[in-house]
């Protein structure tokens, strides 16, 4: 089974939809989840202790887990002097220690079964340092860097723990940004194009594949950085 | 309880390379002295969390609870012993 987080919208959906089309058995987190076609679970993966219900529901249900994908996030588009503390707070609560609980909590689900693959999700925005979006930036660079030494964590378990960073996906997260602000991130990428969600899949989908174990503590940039 | 504690320390040996170390209260699990390398003591909590699980209750070795009522469980083998008594005992 393959957990993945954020699975009512965006990337985290999208990967769902793809998963279980290759008939592959997903699991999916997020705080709504009434309207999901695959097994879903409500949890609000902020919260240390709604994580810990997830795994014990798991746990009791015997199933082995090979993969975890990290995808669900929350952004705030917002000058750091002009964004509200509790603003911050709730992107680093989310972003950050949201894939830390999900990682630290579900990780011994996947030494139990002697290995797997764990994906969190990082930005573009980390590599360039875009104006705008130093909170969702640092919540993200720690998860870069909690990546990094986590997977030196897993590598004795067998698991590989890798970071997608995306640049602009054609996803909710966008909302509030302009055309011409994509175009501008979009234009500084090594391949200077907008990507669909499909992109991100594709590399869910090799990461999960055994031919990737070679690859951890990595950041993948989808677009190049 | 006497079981408990020989079960406990058994299955700490058992993670053990050096199978002639007799565990004791104050054997150290981490730090400069510990027995334990950080893949064993991970694999130490799984044995504890299926040990418990035999004796009914979920063993928490991650919470605030339970790291702030030991400070750390991890530190001496009676230390760890203490608190998966006490969360037994308290989950029952």
């Amino acid at each position: 089974m393959i957990i993945v987080t954020g699975s009512s919208r965006g990337l985290g959906l999208a990967i769902c939809k793809r998963l279980d089309s290759l008939g592959l058995d997903v699991f999916g987190l997020s705080r709504d989840v009434s309207n999901a076609d695959f097994p879903s679970m409500s949890c609000d993966i902020s919260s240390y202790d709604e994580v810990k219900k997830v795994v014990l529901t798991l746990k009791k249900k015997n199933k082995k887990i090979s993969g975890l994908v990290n995808a669900a996030g929350i952004a705030s588009m917002n000058l750091a002097v002009t964004t509200p503390p509790s603003v911050s707070q709730k992107i680093i609560q989310t972003n950050l220690l949201g894939t830390i609980f999900c990682c630290q909590l579900i990780a011994p689900l996947i030494i139990r079964n002697k290995g797997g693959s764990i994906m969190n999700f990082s930005t573009i925005a980390v590599s360039l340092g875009l104006k705008g979006e130093s909170v969702y930036t640092a919540s993200k660079a720690g998860v870069e860097g909690f990546t990094r030494s986590f997977a030196r964590e897993m590598a004795d378990f067998n698991i590989n723990v890798n970071c997608i960073a995306p640049g602009p996906i054609d996803t909710n997260l966008l909302k509030g940004i302009t055309t011409n602000q994509i175009h501008k991130i979009v234009s500084q990428q090594v391949i200077p194009k907008q990507f669909s969600p499909s992109a991100v899949c594709d590399l869910v989908e090799l990461l999960l594949d055994d031919r990737s174990n070679s690859l951890s503590g990595q950041v993948l940039h989808v677009g190049g950085a | 309880m006497i079981d408990i504690k020989r079960d406990v320390f058994e299955i700490i040996k058992n993670g053990i390379n050096d199978k002639t170390i007799q565990i004791n209260d104050d054997t150290e699990l981490i730090g400069d002295g510990s027995v334990l390398d950080s893949m064993k003591l991970v694999e130490l909590c799984l044995a504890l969390e299926d040990f418990a699980e035999e004796k009914g209750f979920d063993f928490d070795w991650t919470s605030d609870q339970a790291m702030s009522r030991s400070r750390s469980m991890f530190r001496t083998a009676g230390s760890l012993l203490s608190e998966f008594k006490n969360q037994m005992a308290t989950q029952k």
